[in-house]
């Protein structure tokens, strides 16, 4: 009977495991089927002879809810972080170098959402009561600062960062903005971004990020976007986004091309393991998507098509998948999989062509190594942004300058002069200031081809809060509207060079302050990319078909501050001390001297005119010939000459008194 | 830095409240200090930590930089995990826009080994290596929000290794060409440690100009240190890289990595071995080591003990018998303090007769001649034993001065 117990009670428990597996692995294969990592590779020729290497990572999610708090692909750092301080959206970017928008682009969206101004910038939306956002800013920069071995706490005081209206988003409050333009960039920020990568550099894309060679390019900007829907309530539940690129230009060795040294512009031959040093050994097995692309740009395609109608005269033939690898001008060493075109609506003439090329196929035997090899020169020119945006400080000496926009027109704002309507060109400029440059924000003048022009005609809204000493930056902010035939528009500003206190001034004073870069953007121009085909499957390509508006970031600034002499303190202090000592000194001198004293002492100064050891030796010579010291004479000589004296007054006075009596009787 | 005085203050309050309450702070701390007396000897030897800190700011002190890279290194490989590792660099070299090899930093001019490698992890950099952090780091007084790879979370049965390297002087450490370390803030931090119990063991080994002046107000027990250079000495580099244009790594670290690389994890190299390892000949200054308020004997303790993260062992039959003679020492040991320390006494007038051995030795080494003259005659003035003798010569010589003069004032 026991027995029999026994073996209900088995069984039961069995069937219970049973169910409890069951439920574990349909669980564990939904979980798998909603994380989601793709990672994929952009490499385009710039003009400049220099390739770029678009890096673009992304990691979902789902809803907290589903799951609870283990993740399989989503790094458990980002998903603590995102749940414990509330952020809605941020954006953390790590840059060295400057992205140079004439010859590098400036109308797509790697020039416009990639490419970062030096140093740390670093915005962030929270979604918790307004009162609430500046704690759970200083909060996040803190831990951003362990998370990526970048001081990026300097952020956290509230003279570092601003909180701007509408420029990134409208965020009513909640966002808050800061940059560090003169923070390091290096290994040690990009490990801790590899970390939070499934496959880390070990396996897949990643693993080509040898350090010397990114690091020894011309430009690497590195960029975390995080954007989480955690609240739910656009409808649209979609967990957290993680968002990771690195934006590399690099210069490939023009050994080869120095065969050719007649025709020095030939662009020089490239392939990924002569420009990383690595080859791509299969794909990392945790990703969805693994692809390269292979981005030739507008230019390039039309200047292809020139010098094939040259050639060969049947006319504008596309470039077909098959056809390519033979190329009049270049050649790949790997034949594409998929090929995407630009449907551009404007102009039926060209447009940009990317190849797609799928990791999945190659493995270590067998790795990966896109190659390049030009075989004719060829030059082209990149698509810019409608105005290029440049800055620079006017004025000079320690006391005040002057920080100048200026707007210069490309020719694309030539060929695009209506976009809605009214012939207008909206440009929207944010700056923050810090506050030792004190800018007075009525000195704003505007000149539109070296015109001045009254401010309001040119500017429809501006924003401004003015800098509070050792308090918070001055923002600017504001929306121009420029007509559509400017060559170029202006805006001054003046200001004051404020005074640190000693405490304030960093170690390397002398090198002067960076101002932070402007941001400029125009919302009338989009840098989306209308590609043939769908591409849902690849998150960078549906990334770039998302419209958001050109922006550019203008240089960094360098303003030199009158630097105190550092040991000044010291300096001060030996001098006053010096006056008083003097001053006291002598005051005492006066308030303690006694004349009837000193007369006594000049006297007896006057009796031993001759020092002490001279003294000794003429006592010891008299006592040695054993005759009596001349002293006792010397003083009756003083005495006899003071009564000499005196007596020499008395007669004088006499005489005057004869002389007075006599006068007068 | 105003909170640091808030204990002192604290203090205060209690001595100004009466006598009664004098005596029963006094009566607490007299408890306290026996119990803690008695905690200190029982806890054991659990986990290992390193501060490494570069003082030095600007391109031309790249050697300081890799000095504490080279010392990241060696004890990242003797087995301190990154998360016990603090690590402050004052500049960056590595991504510097004058370094040639970017993202890589060497310490030898073969350039066989990039200290920067792919894994490293800064934990305090540019403006905030400042005297203020590295004080809130030693005795773990920061901000709530200070996330924890940024703080030294080490307790009473920590060994910490704090190296530091930079320009220093007579009892001071330059952070960053601006501030100055003081010989007394770095005696005051580990006293604090020492009371909040952050440290069991703690080698303070540092490589600057004078570096021995820097320990001299050190009074905390547990505490051993190595400097580079004598006070009046100057620490030197070692070799120039001409491709990198600066030197690159100073001469007593130089003979430390020597040592080290020639150890693995499971070596058992002792303190001692280190200590004699340098010499002066080749750094060109002497090396001092302070043991006077180390009580282990430095023969007996392996290198690993501060540069690896080497635990004892200690082999029992089951886990549960452990403890329970754990808590039975500890009883024990809780019952005889004073005889205890009365072992410790012998011990440290043991070591210190060992130390002022080494310590002639050490003198007799130096080859400059003048100072060796001087030496000389100084070893023959205090070989004159007899003082007594040599005050009644005195006094004989200066009864016929009294005669002179007296019959010359006559």
């Amino acid at each position: 009977m026991a027995l029999f117990l026994r073996s209900n009670h088995l069984t039961a428990i069995l069937l219970v495991l049973l169910l409890c597996q069951l439920l574990y692995a349909s669980g564990s294969v939904l979980v798998k089927g909603e994380e989601e990592f793709s990672e994929e590779l952009l490499l385009k020729p710039l003009p400049d002879r220099k390739v770029l290497a678009h890096f673009h990572f992304e990691t979902r999610a789902p809803p907290s809810n589903s799951h609870g708090r283990h993740h399989h692909l989503f790094p458990k750092a980002i998903a603590q972080l995102v749940k414990k301080l509330r952020v809605k959206e941020m954006e953390l970017s790590f840059t060295q170098g400057r992205w140079r928008y004439e010859q590098w682009g400036g109308y797509d969206t790697i020039s416009s959402n990639n490419a970062k101004p030096p140093g740390v910038e670093l915005w962030a939306v929270f979604d918790v009561p307004q009162s609430l956002v500046d704690a759970s800013w200083r909060n996040l920069t803190h831990t951003l600062s362990g998370l990526f071995c970048a001081s990026i706490n300097f952020l956290e005081s509230s003279t570092a960062y601003s909180d701007p209206e509408w420029t990134f988003q409208p965020s009513l409050g909640k966002l808050r903005y800061g940059t560090l333009p003169r923070e390091a960039v290096c290994t040690e920020n990009l490990t801790p971004w590899l970390k939070l990568l499934p496959c880390r550099d070990k396996a897949g894309l990643s693993a080509l990020m040898d350090r010397p060679s990114i690091y020894r390019g011309f430009y690497h900007s590195q960029r975390l976007r995080l954007t989480s829907s955690e609240s739910g309530l656009n409808g649209v539940d979609s967990g957290i986004i993680l968002e990771q690129t690195l934006t590399v230009v690099l210069q490939p060795n023009s050994r080869t091309g120095k065969i050719y040294s007649g025709k020095t512009n030939i662009q020089p031959s490239w392939s990924i393991s002569s420009i990383f040093g690595r080859k791509v050994s299969g794909k990392c097995v945790l990703s969805k998507t693994s692809n390269v692309y292979f981005h030739i740009e507008k230019g390039l395609i039309s200047e292809l098509e020139n010098l094939q109608k040259k050639n060969t005269n049947s006319g504008a033939d596309k470039f077909a998948l098959e056809g390519f690898s033979s190329n009049l001008a270049f050649e790949l060493s790997v034949t594409p999989d998929k090929m995407f075109e630009e449907v551009d609506n404007l102009d039926n003439k060209s447009a940009s062509v990317l190849y797609e090329f799928s990791i999945e196929k190659y493995s270590d035997s067998q790795p990966f190594d896109l190659g390049l090899t030009w075989k004719i020169p060829v030059v082209w020119s990149t698509r810019q942004g409608p105005l290029h945006a440049s800055r620079f400080l006017m004025g000079s000496g320690n006391q005040r300058g002057a920080i100048a926009i200026s707007l210069e027109s490309t020719e694309l704002n030539e060929d695009l002069p209506n976009i809605d309507g009214g012939c207008e060109l909206r440009v929207d400029i944010f700056q923050v200031v810090p506050w030792y440059i004190k800018v007075y924000f009525h000195t704003l003048r505007v000149f539109l081809d070296q015109k001045p022009r009254a401010v309001a005609d040119v500017i429809e809204k501006i924003r401004v809060s003015p800098s509070k000493d050792k308090v918070s930056p001055g923002v600017m902010e504001m929306i121009l509207k420029l007509p559509c035939g400017t060559k170029s528009a202006a805006l001054t500003l003046e200001f004051d060079k404020g005074f640190l206190h000693i405490d304030e001034y960093p170690p390397d004073a002398n090198q002067g302050y960076d101002i932070p870069s402007a941001v400029i953007s125009f919302p009338n121009f989009d840098t989306r990319m209308h590609l043939s085909e769908d591409v849902n499957k690849s998150p960078m390509l549906s990334k770039f078909q998302e419209k958001s508006p050109v922006l550019s970031y203008t240089e960094i600034l360098l303003v030199p501050l009158t630097t105190p002499d550092f040991s000044m303190p010291y300096n001060v202090i030996t001098i006053t001390c010096t006056v008083f000592a003097l001053y006291f000194g002598s005051l005492l001198n006066v308030l303690r001297k006694r004349v009837g004293e000193e007369e006594r002492l000049l006297k007896s100064r006057a009796g031993q005119k001759t020092g002490r050891i001279s003294q000794l030796l003429s006592k010891l010579s008299a006592k040695l010939r054993g005759k009596q010291q001349e002293q006792p004479q010397l003083s009756a000589a003083a005495s006899s000459f003071i009564s000499f004296k005196l007596v020499f007054k008395i007669l004088l006075v006499a005489g005057i008194a004869v002389a007075w009596q006599y006068f007068w009787e | 830095m105003g909170k640091f005085s808030s204990t002192i203050i604290g203090f205060k309050k209690y001595c100004s409240v009466g006598s009664k309450s004098l005596a029963m702070v006094l009566f607490w701390l007299f408890c306290s200090s026996i119990s803690y007396t008695a905690s200190a000897e029982t806890t054991m030897h659990t986990n290992n930590w390193a501060v490494l800190v570069c003082t030095s700011r600007f391109w031309f002190n790249y050697r300081h930089m890799a000095n504490t890279l080279s010392l990241y290194r060696t004890v990242k490989r003797l087995g301190i995990p990154d998360e016990r590792i603090i690590l402050m660099l004052a500049d960056d070299m590595a991504c510097n826009s004058r370094n040639k090899y970017p993202a890589q930093v060497f310490n030898n001019e073969n350039h066989r080994l990039n200290l920067y490698g792919d894994n490293v992890e800064v934990d305090y950099r540019g403006y905030e290596v400042t005297v203020e952090n590295f004080l809130r780091v030693l005795t773990g007084r920061h901000e709530t929000a200070v996330p924890r790879s940024k703080r030294l979370l080490s307790d009473e049965g920590s060994h910490i290794l704090l190296y530091m390297t930079g320009h220093g002087g007579d009892e001071f450490l330059k952070f960053q060409d601006s501030e100055e370390l003081q010989s007394h803030d770095l005696a005051d931090a580990v006293k604090q440690m020492k009371e909040k119990r952050r440290f069991k063991e703690l080698l303070i080994m540092v490589d600057t100009c004078q570096a021995a002046t820097l320990f001299s107000q050190l009074h905390s027990p547990g505490v051993l240190a190595i400097g580079s250079s004598m006070k009046g000495e100057n620490s030197y580099s070692h070799h120039l890289d001409s491709d990198v244009g600066v030197s690159v790594v100073d001469r007593f670290t130089f003979y430390t990595l020597a040592f080290f690389e020639k150890l693995n994890m499971y070596d058992n190299a002792s303190l001692s071995s280190l200590f004699t390892s340098y010499n002066p000949n080749l750094l060109m200054s002497t090396a001092y080591y302070r043991t006077d308020l180390y009580r282990r004997k430095l023969e007996e303790v392996p290198v690993t003990n501060f540069f690896g993260s080497v635990m004892e062992t200690i082999h029992t039959d089951s886990a549960y018998r452990t403890t329970l003679s754990r808590k039975n020492s500890k009883k024990v040991k809780i019952k005889l303090p004073l005889q205890q320390s009365m072992e410790h006494d012998e011990r440290r007038l043991l070591s210190s007769n060992v130390q002022d051995q080494t310590s002639d030795t050490k003198t007799e080494d130096k080859q400059c001649p003048f100072t060796q003259m001087l030496n000389t005659c100084h070893n023959k003035m205090e070989k004159i034993g007899n003082v007594d003798s040599l005050v009644n010569y005195g006094l004989v010589i200066m009864f016929p001065l009294l005669v002179i003069s007296t019959w010359l004032s006559r």
